[in-house]
Parts: C-alpha cells; structure tokens; sequence
C-alpha cells in the first residue's frame, strides 16, 4: 500500500534528522563582526550605490583601523536585485550569520523590507538609498534609521528653494505609484507658504515610457514650473519628452530625485535643471579630500551622496561600538538617540529620537553645462542651503507611532 | 514505471523533511513554495496541455490577499490563508471561464496579458499594496492561534499543507479526470467527439491549478514576510514554466525536483562573484533544455531503461 | 479642452500606435509562416536600438543610415539564430518556440546589461528632425511625424508584399502547404529563414526609430512585447490587416484614455482585448478557423 510506505519513510525520515537538527550556532563574541552592505549591484540603481557603496563602506571600516572590540570587521556585499523577498530573505540570514548592522539599503522596496526583519530580529538598520518617508513614518521602528534623504526632505528643500525666488504656478508630472503620491503632497506643502501652488498635476501609470501626452498638456497650461516627480528611466524618458516640446526654454524643470551619477549618461539632457541632493563631493574641501580617496579606488569616478552616506553612517555606527562596548542594538540605538554630530557628510546633524530620521542640511543644486564643467564629474553648482530643521520634517508633525 | 515514481516521490518526501537542515530555512521554504508553484502550472501543462504563462497573477494576488489581511487588518493568519485561495479560486474561474475556449500559443499570450492587469491594478491600489514598495508584514501572523515566528516551524507546517496538495493533485491526475485530461492534451477534437464537454474539464483543471499557484503564492508571503510587485511580474510566471519544464513536465516529481534545482542553483549562483546573473545562466540552461532534453530531467531518468524484470 | 489640443494628442496617439503597428506587423510575419510567436520580439526592437546608439558611438553612423543598416544588422543576427536554432523545434507543437525565444531573451536581454549596464545609454534626435513643424492648427514635434510617417511606409509596403505581390504568394503557400511548394521548386527553408528575417528587420526599425525618444536600455523591449501580444490577439493571429489597424488604433484609444482617466492607460489595452477575445475569439480580423 503507497500510503503506508510513505508514512513509514517519512518517519524515517524524521529521525535520519533528528541528529542534524542542532540549532543554529549563535555568532560567539569573539568572533568577526559582519556589515552587509545590502544593495543593487548590477540593475539600474548599480551606478548611484552597487560597487561604489561598498567600496565606501571598506573605507569607513579600513580608516577605522578593521577592529572594533578587539573583533575583525568583514563587509559583506549583499545584492538584492531589487526584489523584496530577496532583500528579507538575505538580510535574515545575514544577521543569522554574524551580522550587526545593514547599510545602504537602495530602493525603498528593499527598504522597507529590510527595515522589518530589522525590528523582528533586534539589529540595526541604516538605509541611505532607499527615500520613502514611510521608513520615519507609518514604517518606523527602534531598529532602523533612515541616514541620507526622504521624499519629504528632497521636496521640502527644493520646492522652498524654488518657490522663494518667485516661482509661483506649478504643474506636476507625477507617477501613479507611492513615492510620485508623497512627493507631489510634499511638494504642495513646501511650496505653499510662499503663495506658490500646483495649477494641474498629471498622474500617469507605471511602465509609460511615452511621456508626449503629458507634456503637451503641461506646456498646454502654460506654468513657471514643470516637476518632473518621478524617479529612474521614466525621469530620463520625461525630461526627453520635456525638451522635445520646447518645455525647456518656456519654463523651469525642476527634477524631484536625482543624484549625481546620472548626468554622466547624457549630460546635454540634464543641464540646467534644478536638483535637491544631500551631499556633492566638491563642496567642501573635506568632502573633496573624501571623494578623492574613493575615486582613486574606483577608477577616477566620483562619489555620490548614497555612497558618501554609507561611509558616514558606517563610520558612526563604529564610533558608537566602541563608545558602548558592544555591538548590542538596543545599547546603541540608547546611545544614538538624541545625539549630534557634524562631518564631511553631514553638517549639523542629529540622529532623532522621536522617529529615528538622521536629519542634517540639504542642499538644492543647478546642473551645469558641460562648457562651464572643468573636472570630471563637477556637474553640480550649489545654489541653496537648506538648514536641517526646514529640510526635514518636524518632529510635531510625526506620523510615527513610536512603540519603544 | 510506477514503482520508480513512489520511489522517488519517497526520496522527495525525505530530502524535503531534512531541507531546513541542509540549507538556510528561508531559502528552504521558498523551494517548498515554488515546488507546489511548478506542480500546480504544470497540472495545466503537463497533464492538460494549456501552457499558462500568466500563473503568477495568482501566485503574487493571492500573497497581497494575506499581507493586506494580516499586516493592515490583523487577520489570523490561518484564516487570510484561506482567503487568500478563495481569492485564487474566483480569480481563476473567471479567468478560466474566458481562456479555456483557447489553447495553445493564444493560451500562453492571453493568459500573460490578463496577469499584467492585475499588475497594474496592483500598482494602483498603493493605499492597500503598498505599490512599488511593497508590503512587508511585521510578522507571519498566527495560524489558527499558533506563532510560526520560528522559521524551522513553519516550514514543516508548510510542508504538511504542501505535501497534501501535491498527494491531491496526484490522486486527480491518477483518476479517471486525469485520463479525459490526457485524452485532451493528445487530441481535443476526438475527445470531443468522444462525447466529452472538454472546455468544463479545462476549466476545472484551470480553477485547481490556479487555486494551488494561489495557496503557494500565500505560503511564500508569509515565510518572507512579504507582498511585493515582483510575485505578479511576467518574469515570475516564466521562471515557474522554467522549472517545471526543466525538472521533467508532466512528471509531478519533476516541477518539485526543478523547482529545488533553480532556487538552489539561483541561491548558491548569487554568493559567487556572477552573483547577478541568475537569468542569465538560467536562460542558458532553459534554452539548452528546450533544444535538446525536452523532457527535462525526471522525464530523462524515467525513460532510462532499468531492471527489465520489474515491471 | 481645445480641438487643437485634442488634435496633437490625436497625433502623440498615432506615434505610439507606429510603434505598436511595426512590433505586431513584425510579429504576425513570422507568425504567418513560422507559426511561431517570437518572445523575443521585444529584445530584437531593443538590439535595433542598441545597434543605432553603437553605431553613432564607434563608427559615427548617422541616425539615417543607422535606419537602414541597424534592421540589416540585427535581420541578420535573426537569421542566424533561426537557421541555428529554432528551426530545430520545427514540426513541434509551437508552444516550445514560445518557450525557446522566452530563454532566448532572457539570454540577449541580460548580455547587453552586462554590456551596457542596466540604465542604458542616450541617443539624441539628429538635428534634421529636431525642433518643432507647424501642422496649421499647431507646432508638433517633428521627430514624432517623422517616426509616423514612417511607420505608415513600411506598413504600407509590407502589406503589399505579403499579400499583393508573388514573393508573398509563395510565403503564404509555403505555410499553407510546404510540401506541394517543395515540389514545384521553391526552396522553403529559405522563405522561412527570409521571413524571419524580414519579420525580425521591422522589429529592429521600431528599435532604431525608438532610440532618440528614450534611453536605450537593455529591458526597453520587456514591457511593449505584452503590449504588442495583445494588439496582435485582437487584430487575430497572423492578420497583417489585423496587425497594423489595431496597432494604430490602439495607440490612439490608449492616449486618448489617459487624458480621460490616466490610470487606465496602461491596462486599457489588455481590458479591450479581454472584450474581444469574451466576443470574437478568433480577433477582430482573424478568420475565424483559426481557433
């Protein structure tokens, strides 16, 4: 009888196991301390973070000196192929496997992701890639900070900028997904206190790669401002579409998330649009003397400000390992909490409290021509400064429930 | 013959109780949930001949149907189970109730079609699914009362729900449905004659087979942990057709045996240094499969001639 | 809402139904004598692309050689592959060609990312058809007529050849009987491998015609191959008609439904065929037998 063989063989199955079913080895603590740098290495978010964030976090990890606690530091290079059940799947077993803390974290997708098996398995999360405001918001959570930039600083730094030198009528270029919904809503409140508002805004689905439709009606409606609040391909896409109807010359283009790396693709595109970003390599000297050390590990190509995060935010977590004596999540998120610092990264920030958002200055940036580019990679000129305490969102006005 | 298939149905049944012990326990329950995937695509076409290349509508609709019941609305987790394969059951006699009139290619294109609707429909409703982003639960929710936090846990509970429906659709390809099921993959029209209603036998074999892609599709949520957009994309139901074909169609033991194959190969691939070629590599293979071993791999150990006394 | 508004939209409608009309021209083609549907339709309109920017890149190709020669190009690559490859599955049941092109392009789609990489290379639109022409009643994006007018040619052109003229002939009777056109000598594996390569070519110059509006990318072709199996169901399979009409017409109705209600444009094409297949299963102009 089939039924029964396959009873019996499953029982012995279940003691030919038995043996093998020793718990999982827990990460003794002498052994080596492990940071994954969760990322994107070879799809579309490879060249804003991929090699060049792990590279960055070596470099935290070397100009540490490699030990904390009298315990080596190992990186690890996790790619998550921006696939959420990859990212959950990977960051579990890297935590399994000895890791304290995950870095980077590009695309919110695997943010998110990451930032929950962060709480369920108590160790920290630092993402810099991913932007969704959700991650200090209805997200948040004791184990994951949210280190670079969010919708909500990138809209309220660069629709103030904007909006204060006079641009009044708005119009919206904005994806149906989340991250076009809470940048057009940021957006709004950023721009209204200075009398400024969005005259239209278009919606358009996922996966439209044919932007004419939209453009033709935001030239239709004749706006100071058209922002394109999308992200990725569909940005590059809009912005053909923008110039191929002339949009350029009638109107300011105003570009929601936009890093640096980009305008290597085609720099004739982007020239002349106004960009938000937490970080340029050639700002200060200190930031310049940074990038140079990472070029010279990365074939010439400069940082962008993902990369720098990641070594900022590595940096940090390390002091804090050794100011603690521990690489106990709990014991370091007490210590981070509340403090402050300021390096070639950050100027003035502050690892919040209230929602755990590691808000400094932003920055607001014209994109240059490339006759007045002089460097390779000196795209950026800055134009404004946002002070931490405009840029990001306050913590009054928290949506965070916090449960720790 | 059939003494070959219990023996490796057998070895099957054990390799997959050691499994948590063999691999890391996340990557072992999603080689359980991609193998009741395979078994259940290839229900359609290795038993009925329908190549469905839009699966994974219910695969990742169903996924959403638990996170959203169990992350938003605090729904026992048992109980957004069986949602989630109601969900799979309606989605799937309407679906089938427009597709089975077709078959081959027209089958594939329209079935692949249909799928990207509720993708994008998906991508709309970001209030509920979370869009681009995804839904991530806090935990697996309980079932019917038990925690299944621990990871070791869930999978034998996953297995057990698993190994029943693959017994199940064993026992359905085994019975005389199974018999008109062939009948129609080798010649509709005569079966037709034959005094068959062959579009109610597609359409049954449509619902159950959707009804399981949506019961794997639910169980790998909530091992991950997640909904996300990636589970209905086109590229989800290609890769499910990859495994069944490469392990051996029509075969049960094949899409299981395929299914292991590919996510342990894409699990210890993406550790090397051409960690980011998966698709590449199991393209290559595919392609090569398709070519020139039909059959796939439990298709290809079958058809070896063994002891002649035997049978 | 002003005629003339709705009258550039008409027209942002038809350039994108040019590029739907070549993909499902291309497709019903090799369809037609294969009677097999190429999944990798989409990476061949993608290496057409590709093959415009390398050609600008290296050899300083301009985008209107670049018209003639990347088709040849990438018609040959196709031809190679057909000769090699898939004629192997010859006299199986076509659903292991839709399965062998399906790896195929996972093969192509991930080589050229590992080539270019994943965010893809620009291509400007050559200075001749930049700027704007005025239409009477509006200024419209010359490059965007140019590409239309185009489409219409080639469409116009490869109707006739099937259908009209005697090469097309022996292409339609090679598929409906080879052995009988075997015997009055005409040479059928190479109507099928010049088919494939024909098909294949219009794919490629809706890649070449593409390029200058988007990036060129690896996965450019992932999502308008669903769109063209689509409009190729609802035109009915193998209906050249079929093929360029509906291709037309529903990139019209699709922009048309996104300044109606933008969230439907992406599904409205795939909702319009779920009507026709629920009506007229065989497609709007498919004979019905084929079912």
């Amino acid at each position: 009888m089939r039924i029964t063989r396959i009873i019996s063989a499953v029982c012995a199955g279940i003691m030919l196991c038995a043996p093998l079913s020793a718990a999982p080895v827990a990460a003794a603590d002498t052994g080596p301390i492990h940071i994954a740098v969760i990322t994107d290495m070879s799809g579309v978010y490879a060249s804003i973070s991929g090699q060049g964030a792990v590279e960055a976090t070596k470099m935290a990890v070397e100009d540490f000196g490699g030990k904390v606690l009298g315990r080596p530091i190992i990186v690890d290079t996790v790619d998550h192929q921006n696939s959420g059940p990859t990212a959950e799947a990977k960051a579990r077993e890297e935590f399994d496997n000895g890791a304290e803390l995950a870095v980077d974290l590009t695309n919110s997708a695997t943010a998110l992701a990451v930032a929950a098996v962060a709480k369920d398995m108590h160790k920290l999360a630092i993402v810099s890639g991913g932007g969704s405001s959700a991650l200090t918001g209805a997200s948040c959570n004791k184990y994951t900070y949210h280190y670079a930039y969010d919708t909500y600083a990138l809209a309220h730094s660069e629709g103030t900028s904007v909006a204060k030198a006079g641009y009044k009528t708005w119009y919206g270029i904005v994806p149906d997904y989340a991250f076009g919904k809470s940048m057009l809503a940021d957006f709004t409140d950023a721009i209204a206190p200075f009398g400024a508002t969005f005259v239209h805004s278009d919606t358009m689905p996922l996966g439209t790669t044919d932007f004419s439709t939209y453009m033709l009606a935001a030239k239709n409606a004749h706006p100071q401002v058209v922002a394109l609040l999308n992200a990725g391909a569909d940005t590059v896409n809009s912005m053909k579409a923008a110039k191929e109807f002339g949009l350029d010359k009638q109107m300011k283009i105003v570009v929601g998330l936009f890093f640096l790396p980009q305008v290597d693709t085609d720099p004739a595109l982007w020239a002349g649009a106004k960009v938000a970003d937490s970080w340029y390599w050639n700002q200060t000297p200190e930031a310049r003397k940074w990038a140079d050390r990472y070029a010279a590990r990365m074939n010439g190509v400069r940082p962008g400000s993902i990369q720098a995060a990641d070594y900022s935010s590595t940096m940090q977590w390390l002091k804090a390992v050794k100011a603690v004596g521990s690489v106990d999540a709990d014991k370091i998120v007490a210590y981070l909490d509340g403090r402050t610092f300021s390096d070639f990264y950050a100027q003035n920030a502050q690892w919040r409290a209230r929602d755990h958002s590691v808000v400094h200055d932003m920055y607001v940036y014209d994109i240059l021509p490339q006759s007045e580019v002089k460097e390779r990679d000196a795209w950026y000129k800055l134009v404004d400064t946002i002070p931490a305490s405009q840029a990001f969102r306050p913590v009054a006005q928290s949506n965070c429930t916090k449960t720790w | 013959m059939d003494r070959r298939r219990n023996v490796l149905m057998i070895l099957i049944a054990l390799v997959g109780l050691a499994l948590p012990k063999l691999i890391y326990p996340i990557v072992a329950i999603d080689v359980l949930c991609f193998a009741l995937f395979a078994v259940a695509l290839d229900l359609l076409f290795g038993f009925a001949g329908l190549l469905s290349f839009g699966q994974a509508m219910f695969w990742g609709g169903s996924a959403y149907v638990v996170a959203i019941l169990v992350q938003t609305f605090h729904f026992d987790g048992g109980l957004a189970l069986v949602a989630a394969i109601v969900y799979a059951a309606i989605l799937a006699a309407v679906v089938g109730a427009l597709v089975v009139r077709r078959s081959g290619i027209y089958f594939a294109m329209i079935t692949l079609a249909i799928a990207q609707i509720e993708y994008f429909v998906a991508v709309q409703l970001k209030d509920l699914t979370g869009g681009e982003n995804g839904l991530p639960m806090d935990s697996r929710g309980t079932f019917f009362g038990a925690h299944l936090s621990n990871d070791t846990a869930f999978y034998y509970v996953a297995f057990v729900i698993i190994a029943l429906c693959v017994w199940f659709v064993m026992r359905v390809v085994g019975s005389p449905f199974g018999t008109v099921l062939g009948a129609i993959r080798q010649n509709e029209t005569r079966t037709i004659a034959l005094g068959y209603r062959v579009n109610r036998f597609k359409l049954a074999t449509f619902i159950l087979s959707g009804t399981l892609c949506g019961l794997a599709g639910a169980l790998f949520a909530r091992g991950n942990r997640l909904a996300g957009l990636e589970m209905i994309d086109w590229h989800t139901s290609g890769a499910v057709v990859m495994m069944a074909i490469l392990g051996g169609s029509g075969t049960i033991a094949g899409p299981i045996i395929g299914a292991g194959i590919y996510q342990v190969i894409e699990y210890f691939v993406s550790k090397t240094p051409i960690g980011q070629e998966t698709d590449l590599v199991m393209g290559l293979v595919f392609a090569c499969c398709i070519l020139a071993f039909r059959q796939g791999i439990v298709g290809g150990v079958l058809s070896i001639p063994w002891r002649k006394t035997s049978t | 809402m002003s005629a003339d508004y709705l009258a550039s939209q008409l027209f942002n409608g038809l350039a994108s139904g040019a590029f739907y009309a070549l993909l499902a021209l291309g497709l019903s083609v090799i369809f037609g004598t294969l009677r097999i549907i190429n999944f990798a339709h989409g990476a061949m309109y993608m290496l057409g692309a590709f093959a415009t920017y390398y050609g600008a890149q290296y050899l300083h190709l301009n985008f209107f050689l670049a018209l003639i020669l990347a088709p040849l190009v990438v018609a040959v690559l196709g031809m190679l592959f057909e000769v090699l490859l898939l004629r192997r599955l010859q006299g199986l049941d076509p659903v292991y060609g839709l399965l062998f092109t399906f790896a195929a392009t996972l093969v192509v789609v991930n080589l050229m990312r590992l080539l270019a990489g994943a965010m893809g290379s620009p291509y400007n639109i050559p200075d001749a058809l930049s700027g704007a022409t005025n239409l009477g009643f509006t200024l419209y994006p010359t490059y965007k007529l140019f590409v239309i007018v185009v489409s219409i040619i080639v469409c116009v052109l490869v109707w006739w050849f099937v259908e009209r003229s005697l090469l097309g002939a022996r292409i339609r009777a090679s598929t409906e009987n080879p052995v009988l056109v075997r015997a009055l000598g005409i040479d059928t594996p190479r109507i099928i491998t010049l088919t494939f390569g024909l098909g294949v070519a219009i794919a490629a110059l809706a890649g070449v015609l593409a390029a200058p509006t988007t990036n060129v990318y690896p996965s450019m072709g992932d999502d308008i191959i669903i769109y063209t199996f689509a409009i190729v169901v609802i035109g009915g399979l193998g209906s050249i008609t079929g093929s360029i009409v509906m291709g037309f017409a529903l990139g019209v109705l699709q922009t048309l439904g996104a300044i109606w209600y933008p969230p439907i444009a992406t599904t409205l094409i795939f909702i319009v065929m779920v009507i026709v297949i629920a009506l007229r299963p065989s497609g709007l102009f498919g004979r019905p037998e084929s079912s």
